[in-house]
């Protein structure tokens, strides 16, 4: 689903950062990680934990997303939808349909600039989600990753209106033939984790893996990680800084 | 209609503090019922899968009346905490994954049984125990792929093999003894 948002602060966002020397950075980072096999990469941290170790708030997981490379977001979407086994309700309506990853269209009326960037979990390190859980279902771990326990949520949907990113889908329907990383099913609450699974094993989140390094996954506590040292050198935006949620998914460009 | 009126007036008369002991009652009447007379002993069937020859995380015995405990433990683990795996690297002893992956049957067909089939390993035990399970409302039910039995190795007993798969019938007895004892923690 595309939502068109008019946005009126753009102008100042079209003053765009010499590209040729943006993609360079993007491309040397892209071609610095290690591809063992085809799909697989293996993603090294200065943190790194074995899996029988606990997540510990030492690392914090975040993302750098770069709107000014031209990328089909679609791509990342139909990669997290095959990772996580969505987009397979038989009678719920699009609106009803769970996405972890909106592509969100905005245009500039006045100037007529326009843009897209992917709107997921933001994965606050104050969440409002969690806030209001009266269950304890949604929670953040350790290492900074904001995702829903099942095996506790009730399905109030308090954490959707919470959410000011409108990150959060409810599951409407029956679904069988679910991925074995991915349980999900009727009358939960459920939103982006950062493929917690693939992070936790080492791997990359799925819509980072397919994005052309225009999505750029790192731990933000480490100030060598590909991600720091990129916000370091650029910066970058979190959407509604004003809330003061700290969002670990940072963007350029918007 | 006698049914309906007699509930109604148990309604009325007993309030609804007894209603659990009624439908235990009546679930009672109702599996006697159906008890086939060519049968060798009292109660439906069961039928014991054929065990793969590989052990499971615990003596048989135990893994019935803890499984539920096992697998309470390691969702939390994995799921809040992010431990996935023990300490020599193996496979949780609470993973479901590995349960189905180890336990999924197959059908004629050479095709996995879904949990809609009563064939299906958890179904077989717990339609008889009539101890319904939500797991599978979200976790897959067959294996992704051809399901594998090599990540298990907690190989801490090899008797399995101590019931004879096969179709038995099972007294509500020895179903006493299988089945997990109540604990107040439950939740």
């Amino acid at each position: 689903m595309t939502i068109n948002i008019e946005n009126e602060k753009l102008q100042e966002d079209t003053q765009q950062v010499e590209s040729s020397r943006r993609n360079f950075i993007f491309g040397s980072v892209a071609a610095a990680g290690l591809t063992v096999a085809p799909g697989v990469m293996l993603y090294q941290t200065a943190n790194a934990r074995s899996l029988s170790e606990k997540a510990t708030s030492k690392v914090r997981w975040g993302m750098l997303v770069d709107t000014t490379k031209k990328v089909d977001w679609n791509k990342c979407v139909d990669a997290c939808n095959k990772e996580h086994g969505l987009d397979n309700e038989q009678h719920s309506r699009d609106d009803q349909k769970t996405q972890y990853i909106r592509v969100v269209d905005v245009k500039n009326k006045g100037t007529g600039y326009s843009m897209s960037l992917p709107v997921m979990c933001q994965h606050c390190e104050h969440p409002p989600c969690v806030d209001v859980c009266p269950t304890g279902a949604s929670m953040k771990r350790p290492d900074g990753i904001v995702l829903v326990d099942r095996h506790t949520c009730i399905g109030c949907r308090y954490c959707m209106m919470a959410c000011p990113y409108k990150a959060r889908s409810f599951v409407h329907e029956t679904l069988t033939d679910q991925t074995e990383n991915t349980p999900r099913g009727k009358g939960c609450v459920e939103s982006c984790n950062m493929c917690v699974n693939r992070v936790d094993n080492g791997q990359l989140p799925a819509c980072v893996e397919v994005s052309d390094g225009a999505i750029v996954f790192g731990d933000l506590n480490d100030p060598q990680s590909d991600v720091s040292k990129l916000l370091a050198k650029h910066g970058g935006k979190q959407i509604r800084a004003d809330l003061k949620l700290n969002p670990g998914v940072h963007y350029q460009g918007i | 209609m006698w049914l309906h009126q007699n509930f109604n007036s148990f309604f009325k008369s007993n309030g609804l503090h007894k209603l659990p002991l009624t439908v235990a009652g009546l679930a009672l009447i109702a599996s006697f019922n159906t008890v086939n007379a060519s049968q060798d002993g009292l109660g439906p069937k069961i039928t014991i899968q054929e065990s793969s020859g590989k052990s499971c995380v615990l003596p048989s015995e135990q893994m019935r009346r803890e499984h539920p405990d096992l697998l309470k433990h390691d969702r939390v683990q994995t799921l809040r905490e992010g431990v996935r795996a023990q300490v020599d690297g193996s496979t949780l002893d609470g993973s479901l994954k590995q349960c189905v992956n180890c336990h999924a049957v197959k059908d004629d067909n050479n095709k996995f049984v879904r949990i809609d089939n009563d064939q299906h390993f958890c179904v077989s035990c717990h339609k008889y125990a009539a101890v319904t399970i939500d797991c599978f409302q979200c976790h897959r039910d067959i294996p992704e792929g051809s399901g594998d039995f090599h990540a298990l190795s907690s190989h801490k007993d090899a008797s399995y093999t101590n019931v004879v798969p096969g179709t038995y019938s099972i007294t509500v007895k020895d179903m006493a003894n299988i089945a997990p004892e109540v604990g107040s923690d439950d939740n």
